[in-house]
């Protein structure tokens, strides 16, 4: 547990471990949170981990976590690194397990005022419409020749395939598809996990909601996105499902295999890394890509099947999508240190890009609100334009289960005007709002901070979840 | 149940333990099957399959076994009611499963992380570790 002395304040949101804390420090490590929030992120491994993370070859400026930041392994969730691509190294364990988990938006014409009367009807046909769980598969099979053309091309595969538009395809981070991806570095295993998982939301905090738009911060930004106040929306939170988890499971193994031949040492072999200039590096990374744009393909065909749902309560109408960010995964990106404009390969575990202009999505816990925020300057110079993904677990699963009856809960949820269509009420349990960590609060430190500001806030009317 | 629950805010922790390494391994993969809480497919036709692993020692040993178990029935959507294990040492492991097949699991493990893992004896000579499953 780290010494709250030890840790500097630099303003109300944002705080230090300098260099000096430890001799192992490459950079210092950077939290942003409030006080309260600190208090809570210092009540588990979180900042111990950041230190770790400082410790790694080739990383630039500071290890950063943010204010939705709980323990994880190796990385805390929540924490950003960003490495000199020459020197530094890759780690399976900066991006986790479920590569590129991440949201999406998608926006209605509709009011809630139109849409209330056949809510529950629209949560049930989304629920059968979308499998949900574990263990179900999704309507596409797809042969090994077929997902390999996925793993290459992402969303844009899925379009092709009839699933959407290209119109959607300029919404999405990165266009859904990033062309580092190679197919053959994703092992046959993982492919055989993903080859029915496409359209399937997972379980877990996985889930698809449709919020009403309860609260507009900045009309100028929401009128240009077109999003009003009132406004039906719908967040889907997915991933790379069952082949993400084997890419990282399989790179792990290799790196910890190879990590002594680069005489890397570690102070938690859950960093296990490598070199990102080494073969092994390489490798992982465009199986990483691979897996991410599966990720991409997958909400895709989720967005195509929540819009299928849609149009067999409202028949035909626009669904488009907002936008679409990841939380977990690592790019090569041009970061400015010193002023001076480098390209450095960022990790983002738990985090969400805030490019300048760009939207943000962050999602709180079920039932509780979610925001819609726009990148800001300063997040370039002091993030590696990162932010939060989402309100952050402050209580275990099992501790939640104690304190938490899943049908009691069901039931309160439903009492304040949420309907919620669910797989488990164990799952529901795990998932309760005072799991989480206040996502006003997680929200307002990256405003304060200048790293996104607050466009809208998004309120649930109806949970669908494995 | 030879596993105890421990609190980890984002993952599931347990303690295992076992009389000998083998039992050790036993106990982990069923603490597994427990914690997927599989729902059985009505036509209970039984499946059989084999792994065999090689790592640098128990504890990598034991990670990637159970990591290697959990692809299995997670591609052929399935449960392992009886595990034998024909051959153990400190780098390789040899076992055989029998499944039945599963119609969804209740609880997803994305993978058995290396996390606080380790294989070793305690002080009642018993094998223990601490396995993290990512969730």
């Amino acid at each position: 547990m780290i010494d709250k002395t030890k840790i500097q304040k630099i303003n109300n949101v944002l705080w230090e471990i300098p260099k000096s804390f430890r001799s192992d420090m490459n950079v210092p490590a950077r939290i942003y949170a409030t006080e309260s929030l600190l208090d809570e992120i210092l009540g588990d491994r979180s900042l111990e981990q950041l230190v770790n993370v400082a410790t790694l070859p080739g990383i630039q400026k500071y290890a950063i976590v943010m204010p939705d930041a709980h323990e994880g392994y190796g990385f805390p969730i929540g924490g950003v690194a960003a490495f000199e691509p020459s020197s530094g190294i890759i780690s399976p364990g900066g991006i986790g397990y479920d590569i590129n988990c991440g949201v999406r938006l998608l926006l209605s014409e509709r009011t809630l005022d139109e849409v209330k009367p056949y809510l529950g009807t629209l949560a049930q046909t989304i629920y059968q419409e979308v499998p949900s769980g574990v263990g179900k598969g999704g309507r596409l099979k797809l042969d090994t020749k077929k997902l390999e053309v996925v793993l290459r091309k992402g969303a844009r595969e899925i379009v092709a395939m009839g699933y959407g538009g290209s119109f959607d395809l300029a919404q999405l981070e990165s266009r859904g598809e990033l062309s580092e991806a190679d197919s053959d570095l994703v092992s046959q295993t993982a492919k055989l996990r993903g080859r029915d998982q496409l359209g399937t939301l997972g379980a877990g905090n996985h889930f698809i909601e449709v919020d009403v738009v309860d609260c507009l911060f900045e009309n100028k930004t929401a009128s240009q996105w077109s999003i009003f106040k009132d406004q039906v929306v719908i967040l889907i939170h997915s991933g790379s499902r069952g082949l993400g988890h084997q890419v990282a499971t399989d790179y792990i193994r290799i790196m910890m295999g190879l990590m002594p031949n680069y005489k890397i040492i570690l102070p938690d072999r859950e960093l296990a890394c490598v070199p990102f200039s080494s073969e092994a590096g390489q490798n992982y990374f465009q199986a990483m890509s691979a897996a991410a744009n599966f990720a991409w393909a997958n909400r895709q065909l989720i967005t195509w099947e929540v819009r299928y749902a849609w149009g067999k309560v409202f028949g035909s109408e626009n669904l488009p999508i907002l936008y679409d960010v990841a939380h977990n995964i690592a790019k090569l990106e041009a970061c400015f240190i010193d002023g001076e404009e480098k390209s450095l390969l960022v990790h983002r575990k738990g985090a969400t890009r805030a490019f300048f202009d760009q939207p943000v999505l962050i999602p709180g816990s079920m039932g509780t609100g979610s925001y819609v925020l726009i990148g800001e300057k300063k997040a370039a110079s002091e993030t590696f334009s990162s932010t939060a993904h989402g309100a952050g677990r402050r209580m275990s699963r099992t501790q939640a289960k104690r304190e938490v009856n899943g049908f009691a809960l069901k039931q309160t949820l439903e009492k304040e005007g949420i309907i919620v269509n669910e797989g488990s009420l164990l799952g529901l349990a795990e998932e309760a709002p005072i799991a989480y960590k206040d996502i006003d609060e997680v929200v307002e430190v990256v405003h304060e901070a200048g790293i996104a500001h607050r466009v809208a806030r998004l309120r649930p009317v109806a949970v669908i979840k494995g | 149940m030879s596993y105890k629950i421990l609190e980890h805010t984002g993952d599931l922790a347990i303690l295992v333990t076992g009389s000998t390494i083998k039992d050790l391994f036993l106990e982990s993969v069923r603490a597994m099957m427990e914690i997927l809480k599989p729902k059985l497919a009505k036509k209970k036709k039984q499946s059989r399959r084999k792994i065999s692993i090689t790592a640098r020692g128990e504890t990598d040993l034991l990670i990637d076994f159970l990591n290697e178990t959990l692809a299995l029935t997670q591609i052929y959507k399935e449960i392992y009611v009886k595990i034998v294990i024909d051959q153990i040492s400190a780098t390789s492991i040899k076992a055989r499963f029998l499944g039945l097949p599963v119609m969804e699991f209740g609880d997803d493990i994305k993978a058995v992380t290396y996390h606080s893992a380790n294989v070793h004896q305690n002080q009642k000579g018993e094998w223990e570790t601490n396995l993290l499953f990512d969730i």
